[in-house]
Order: C-alpha cells, then sequence, then structure tokens
C-alpha cells in the first residue's frame, strides 16, 4: 500500500512539473518577467525624423477673370485634350471677355520656354491633368 | 491652379506640404478622364460638382482664381513637422492596438519596444544611439527623405522580434538609404544577399528553403528592414508613400538570402561583383555612389537589391529531362524575354543546377553573362529600330545577367526575375 501511495505521489509531482513547463518557458520568452495584461508599461516611438519645410508665399489671386489671359496648359495624359476642350468651351461662354491660350507641356516637367512665357503673358494657369 | 483627380486628393496634400505650398489651391474632378468623350466630359466634370467640396465644379474653379487668400494661406515660415511623443504608455493590449491603428506596424502583432528591450538591442553595437544611420525616402520625390538614428532602428529591431546579434546587420542595411517598400505604381519588391561568416553566427538559413521564411534570422531582419522602412522612413504608407497599383507579395517581408557559398561553383556574390573590371557592363564592381570596396572570402557583406522579384523558374518541361535541359540556354531565353527590362535579369540557382551551369562550361559568372548577353545575329536584325528619346535607355540600368546560389540539392529547382543588385555595405562596421 505505502509504495502505491508513493508511486502516486510521483505521479502527481510528475504531472505538476509538466504541467508548469509551458507556463514557465512562455515567461521566459516574455524577458525577465512576464507583464500581467492590465499592467502599464512605456515604449519608445518608432519614428524617425522628418525633414523641416519651409512654407513659400502664395500668389494673390486675381479680382476678376475679365480682360486676363488665362492659360490652359494641357500635361499630356491621356484625353486631356477632350477636357482642356470642354474647359475652353466654358470660360468662353461665360467670360468672353478673357483670353484663353492653349499650351501643351510634359506630365513631369516645364520646359524653361513655356516658364518663361506663363511668367510674362499668363495672369492665370490651369494645368491639367495631374494624377 | 492644378487640376487633379480626386482619387490622390491625399497624396497631392502631402507633395503640396513638401513642395512648401500646403495651403495651394487644387481643384479636384473625380476620375478617369481616360477614354470619354466630350459630352461625357461636359456633363460629369463642366456641369457636375466637386468630388470633394460639393460645390458646382466651375464655380468652384472661379472662386479659386479670383478668392482673396485667407489668412491661413498667407502663412509662411518654417512647418512644424511632428513625428509624435517620445514615448506611449499603457497596457500590452492598448500599445498593440494604438501602434497598428498609427500604422507603425506590418499589420501584425510586434514586440513592445520598451526602454529595457531597447537598452539590450543597443548591445549589439558599439556604434552610439544617437548617430544618424541613414536617410530614407519611399523611392521618389513624391516623398521626402526622413532621416533616422541607431536607437530609431534599434526600436524598429525589437518590434520585428531581431535579437541583438543580428543588429549590425540590421544596421548595415539601414545605412543603405533603400527602402524595402518602394512607392512605384509598379509594386516593387526588395531582397538583401548576405554572404560571409555571419550567415552561419547569426544562423541565416541557406539550406532548404533560403529563400522563403524558415529560419528565424531570415525573418527577423527581413520584418526589421521593411518596419525601418515604414517608421523610419515613413514609406509604404497607401495613399502618400505607396502606390503600387496591384501590389507585391514579397512586400510583406524583404527577402533576406544568404548564398550558399560553400555549395557553389562560383566565388560568392559580393567577392565577385567588388573584383570585377569596372565598366565590364553588366553592374559588377559598379555599386551606385561608387565602386564597392574590394572583398574577399569571408567578409560580411550584404548587398542590397531591388526590382520586379522573382518567380519559380522554368526548371523542367513535361517530358524533357535531364540532358535536354540546357540551363545556359533557358537562362538566356528568359533574359532575352525580359530584356530590356528595368532590373535585368536575376538568378537563385539551387547548388545542383550551378553545377550543371558550370559543367556546361561556363566556369565563371562573367562567362556566363558573356554568353547570355551576347545578341542573337537574327533576333538583333529582326528587332525594330530605337526611337529617339524612346526608353531604351531603362535597359542599361538593370545590365545583363547576374546570380547567386543558395538552397539545397535535394532536386533541381531555381528561380528567375528583375533584381537589381545595388550597393554591397560592410557589415562589420556596424558591429
Amino acid at each position: 500500500m505505502k509504495r502505491h501511495l508513493m508511486m502516486a505521489a510521483i505521479g502527481a509531482l510528475c504531472i505538476g512539473l509538466f504541467c508548469s513547463l509551458p507556463a514557465l518557458n512562455h515567461a521566459q520568452a516574455q524577458g525577465k518577467r512576464a507583464v500581467p495584461a492590465a499592467e502599464k508599461i512605456t515604449v519608445i516611438n518608432p519614428m524617425g525624423t522628418p525633414p523641416p519645410i519651409t512654407a513659400k508665399a502664395m500668389a494673390e489671386p486675381l479680382s476678376t477673370l475679365d480682360g486676363k489671359t488665362l492659360y490652359l496648359v494641357n500635361t499630356g495624359f491621356p484625353n486631356t485634350e477632350r477636357l482642356m476642350e470642354e474647359y475652353k468651351k466654358w470660360f468662353q461662354a461665360n467670360y468672353p471677355k478673357t483670353t484663353i491660350v492653349d499650351q501643351r507641356t510634359g506630365m513631369s516637367n516645364l520646359t524653361p520656354a513655356l516658364k518663361k512665357e506663363l511668367q510674362e503673358k499668363a495672369d492665370a494657369v490651369i494645368f491639367a491633368l495631374g494624377h | 491652379m492644378p487640376v487633379l483627380l480626386s482619387e490622390f486628393e491625399e497624396q497631392e496634400t502631402e507633395v503640396a506640404m513638401l513642395a512648401g505650398m500646403p495651403n495651394v489651391r487644387i481643384h479636384y474632378i473625380r476620375g478617369p478622364i481616360w477614354a470619354k468623350t466630350n459630352e461625357q466630359i461636359k456633363k460629369q466634370v463642366i456641369e457636375g460638382k466637386s468630388p470633394v467640396t460639393g460645390k458646382p465644379a466651375m464655380a468652384e474653379m472661379v472662386e479659386m482664381l479670383t478668392k482673396p487668400l485667407t489668412a491661413e494661406e498667407k502663412k509662411t515660415g518654417e512647418l512644424r513637422r511632428d513625428r509624435g511623443p517620445a514615448t506611449y504608455t499603457g497596457t500590452a493590449d492598448e500599445l498593440q492596438k494604438l501602434y497598428l491603428e498609427k500604422r507603425y506596424t506590418d499589420f501584425m502583432p510586434i514586440i513592445l519596444p520598451t526602454e529595457e528591450k531597447v537598452e539590450d538591442m543597443l548591445k549589439g553595437t558599439s556604434h552610439a544611439p544617437d548617430e544618424v544611420v541613414g536617410r530614407m525616402n519611399p523611392g521618389s520625390d513624391a516623398g521626402d527623405t526622413w532621416t533616422y538614428t541607431v536607437k530609431d532602428c534599434a526600436v524598429n529591431a525589437v518590434m520585428a522580434g531581431a535579437k541583438p546579434e543580428y543588429f549590425p546587420l540590421i544596421l548595415a542595411i539601414a545605412s543603405g538609404n533603400q527602402t524595402s517598400i518602394n512607392i512605384s505604381d509598379n509594386g516593387f519588391a526588395s531582397a538583401a544577399v548576405v554572404n560571409g561568416r555571419i550567415r552561419d553566427e547569426i544562423g541565416l538559413n541557406y539550406d532548404v528553403g533560403a529563400v522563403g521564411p524558415y529560419a528565424h534570422a531570415n525573418v527577423a531582419v527581413g520584418r526589421a528592414w521593411n518596419l525601418i522602412s515604414i517608421n523610419g522612413g515613413n514609406c509604404g504608407k497607401i495613399g502618400t508613400t505607396y502606390m503600387g497599383t496591384v501590389g507585391n507579395a514579397q512586400n510583406a517581408l524583404a527577402t533576406i538570402i544568404a548564398e550558399n557559398e560553400e555549395a557553389s561553383p562560383f566565388e560568392p556574390f559580393a567577392v565577385r561583383r567588388s573584383n570585377s573590371p569596372a565598366g565590364s557592363g553588366y553592374g559588377f564592381g559598379n555599386a551606385p555612389g561608387g565602386a564597392s570596396p574590394k572583398y574577399k572570402r569571408g567578409d560580411n557583406v550584404v548587398t542590397l537589391l531591388s526590382g520586379w522579384g522573382v518567380l519559380s523558374a522554368a526548371n523542367w518541361k513535361v517530358n524533357a529531362w535531364q540532358s535536354l535541359m540546357d540551363y545556359p540556354k533557358i537562362i538566356k531565353g528568359i533574359y532575352e524575354q525580359q530584356n530590356p527590362g528595368l532590373f535585368g535579369t536575376f538568378i537563385i540557382l539551387s547548388p545542383p543546377i550551378a553545377n550543371f551551369v558550370k559543367d556546361a562550361g561556363f566556369d565563371t559568372v562573367e562567362a556566363l553573362n558573356k554568353y547570355v548577353t551576347q545578341p542573337d545575329p537574327a533576333a538583333k536584325a529582326a528587332a525594330p529600330a530605337a526611337k529617339p528619346g524612346g526608353r531604351g535607355g531603362f535597359g542599361m540600368m538593370g545590365g545583363g545577367v547576374d546570380l547567386i546560389v543558395t538552397g539545397a540539392s535535394n532536386n533541381n529547382y531555381w528561380m528567375a526575375g528583375g533584381l537589381r543588385p545595388g550597393q554591397a555595405i560592410d557589415i562589420d562596421k556596424w558591429r
């Protein structure tokens, strides 16, 4: 009988040890001590540092479109010529005293010649279409 | 005044801010315009409403051209840019949720970067925590260039689950200033090839499954590169710094590949590239930003690559085996199919295939490259002449064929695709 009791006690110890191993490993995997779920901890912001940006002064808008020159500059995105045609028709119908000039440029850059023309002759410019 | 598609409003707001014009007046219309008739454009755009403000479109356009600037629009000077507080406090669950919402993660749970864990990570290097490691943008002018320190990298390395012994490799990769998540609508992938003793020191896998996520070091280092790109370089944010049209599955984890130098019949990748003659025509020895150092076998080097990625290649054909498999010819065929391409042709050979290539008479990768890139006279005669101002110049960016050897010898498999090798970085400098 004593032998049976001793075997049962050893068995219980083994089961207890076996069951405690996963909990022990879990705690070890979490670091030096396990953090209770409700305990507050402090963590570090992972972001890098953005460069400084300086805001430029915006050009003052026109007081009126009448008597002004409005450039419609097509950036070359597919089908923009049709969009510009419709803009042109609308401005001609609604602002007959505004001069409309069509121009064309590349999608990612403005040629020096066109930039100079816009600076010298345009009162306002509409660029389309960006994507 | 720019007219833009409203789908890009978030990105264009960011671009305008980066250009120093946070209040520039932008007129948005709903896309697409492509393929629409004049009648459709008139009805939907001219006579329609702004998809952003809901105002009649043309009335808004005139107002933007003529309404005086507001006090806010007149502001000039330095714009305050906030990277947020230095630390966050909460329960583990709250912080996991917060980091997910702030897009500090790759959408998977992270190891929370406590001061204690970050201190442990910093023990992996002798460099000072406040030393600037690099500068990164998402790959084009659409994003600005952020800087990050050794400590910033340590925070992200902890989040990725990396061990301190991986940290020199992570810092070497970060010092390359190359995002692992490029903004391009192409959907680029990124990879890094590791050569030298460090492969075994930190347990990088270069046996079975070498290119896949089957060892802790490969996975954690790749994830750290992604998190440094997301947080250190502000990359991978859809709408502002990521525009891949269909995306790229290889962005889930930057691919860290250790070369199986011991089973390769060729010189290690970094050694071969750095010792090839300058101007050899296919990228060897011509790292961007200047010539690479001359590396020797055993040196710990990481080479950064970018491109469309790799896929399992034409390993075998049904009923075509052994002697019918002319691997150099198959590689030449893949190269010709891809050429001219942005990234050249990049091949990942298992050791058996590499030995087939060698046994076919190619003792060096340079010899293979010469054979592969030699134009077929018949194909050259049939090819249309390049148009002036065309995009043919892009073909030179990637060069010819380059390869690494990795993986196991349990079967004859290999991969091919478009990845352009770039900088080859000395890892030991970051110990």
